[in-house]
């Protein structure tokens, strides 16, 4: 069973659309959405969680069709917007009170044992928390619910390195039971080659690919060379970077010649990245 | 839907908002026009409600919670309407002490049965100016609440003018004696707010439900 099913979401602006989204998500994984700002990330997400409406396509989330059955289905999935802070005026305790009742689901010991795990204060307001705690409360409330499925949009962008990492530690903490997954956006590719299983990756709105992290490594490789042996293979590479030695760039490994005394490596999903938005660019 | 009824007034109407509908106590003052007092609710109940509302960013709050947008736009209507009948509640303790024991006429349209009614039918018409105008973008609220603030001021303006110019409307809405013409505008112009405020709520609905957030 998928826990999360996009199949061709569609979506068109004025300057802008997203193409043919697809991809897949079961239970007990984390994949990471990437691709540079403006790629269509939130737009996504948006489109998955019903807030922006899809021009065509289908979400469905634990095997049912999201915007039919969009009250149930809410109900298990806990959804975060980066920068979003809402009422940050209010204190915790007001906002739990009302979130609460929403959630014919929700555990009040699960919620009591959150806040003491993330040291939640529940009287303090929403801007008093700085941007990790704010996520932490965010995961609470979502956890409290029992939220089966976390879409989390940039939930690391506006945290210090070791936020970063002991958030990272604890999302895959929390899908050790095989019951919970996490789709969560990213342009801090790092973020991913931690806890990420799964990786969709799009660009200007189209999809590059949606496969497990590791396939997608194996995929591509790094080459370097001589400005000579660039010539030999400017045909092939995704896209390539000069410098004072020769060159650098990325390459699907299939198409990697054999006997070029080219160096090869493995690359990370940053250069995956940064190499096909290069392209892109050049394009 | 009571999730979202406490979340409106929890976190989005404080307890000031129930304070304007106090403002139905200038009734008492001797003469007057008296549409102004319930005016108040255009100035400063409704625009304020919204503008905390987009200010807390509760758009977003609530449409990421297990509800559809027509309960979100329902919750919303509901609130407003809740406090435009605590100001008309109070407007109509005001009116049954005029009528009761004061006593006085007013040198404009009476406070009476006829006036609370056409005041149904005022707050009616503000409503289905106003809701479905800012659920185009549930976000922009100055334009809408002016184009209704001024619909309903030149309503409650032309029914004085009208009250002071035409005998026949002064024959059937003033006076402080209450006759069968007062009921009559009273229960009309409750239905006609009714039939309003489900119109505002359909074509806001309709609008929220295609709305990209």
């Amino acid at each position: 069973m998928n826990i999360l099913e996009v199949n061709k979401l569609n979506k068109a602006y004025p300057t802008f659309k997203l193409e043919n989204i697809s991809f897949s998500l079961e239970p007990g994984y984390i994949m990471g959405f990437i691709g540079s700002n403006g790629a269509g990330k939130t737009t996504t997400l948006k489109s998955i969680m019903n807030l922006t409406i899809k021009d065509s396509g289908t979400v469905r989330a634990f095997d049912v069709d999201f915007t039919q059955n969009e009250r149930a289905v809410k109900q298990k999935i806990g959804f975060m917007m980066g920068e979003t802070d809402y009422f940050p005026k209010h204190r915790l305790r007001q906002i739990t009170d009302v979130v609460r009742r929403f959630y014919t689901d929700w555990n009040e010991t699960a919620y009591r044992d959150c806040l003491r795990r993330f040291s939640l204060d529940e009287n303090k307001k929403v801007d008093e928390l700085s941007s990790g705690m704010r996520v932490k409360y965010n995961l609470t409330l979502a956890l409290s619910h029992n939220a089966e499925l976390l879409i989390l949009d940039e939930p690391t962008s506006g945290l210090d390195p070791v936020a970063r990492d002991d958030l990272l530690e604890l999302f895959q903490e929390l899908i050790e039971d095989g019951k919970r997954s996490i789709l969560f956006s990213t342009h801090i590719t790092s973020d991913l080659d931690k806890c990420a299983d799964f990786i969709t990756y799009i660009q200007n709105g189209r999809m590059v690919e949606s496969c497990s992290k590791d396939d997608l490594i194996a995929k591509f490789r790094t080459v370097k060379g001589t400005a000579q042996q660039l010539e030999t293979v400017r045909q092939q590479v995704i896209s390539f970077r000069k410098n004072s030695f020769g060159f650098q760039a990325l390459m699907e490994t299939a198409k990697v010649p054999a006997g070029a005394g080219l160096t090869v490596e493995v690359p990370d999903l940053e250069d995956i990245m940064v190499y096909h938005e290069k392209r892109s660019v050049i394009a | 839907m009571k999730a979202l009824m406490n979340k409106e007034f929890k976190l989005v109407a404080n307890p000031l908002f129930f304070l304007v509908p106090l403002l139905s106590a200038l009734i008492l003052i001797p003469q007057w026009v008296f549409f102004v007092a319930l005016l108040y609710f255009c100035f400063m109940g409704a625009p304020n409600l919204f503008i905390l509302a987009k200010n807390y960013k509760e758009v977003y709050f609530s449409a990421t919670q297990p509800v559809s947008r027509r309960e979100i736009v329902r919750a919303r209507m509901y609130t407003l309407i809740t406090l435009e009948v605590l100001q008309l509640l109070v407007a109509a303790i005001c009116v049954a002490v005029r009528l009761i024991w004061w006593r006085q006429a007013n040198f404009f349209m009476d406070a009476n049965l006829a006036f609370l009614g056409l005041s149904f039918v005022m707050f009616g018409l503000f409503n289905v100016i106003m809701a479905p105008m800012f659920y185009k973008t549930a976000y922009k609220i100055a334009i809408p609440v002016i184009v209704a603030t001024v619909a309903a001021t030149l309503f409650a303006g032309a029914v004085e003018v009208g009250v002071i110019l035409v005998p026949f409307l002064a024959a059937f809405f003033d006076g402080i004696r209450t006759t069968w013409q007062h009921i009559v505008t009273l229960l009309g112009g409750i239905a006609i707010f009714v039939v309003l405020n489900i119109a505002a709520y359909r074509m806001s609905a309709r609008r929220f439900e295609t709305l990209d957030l």
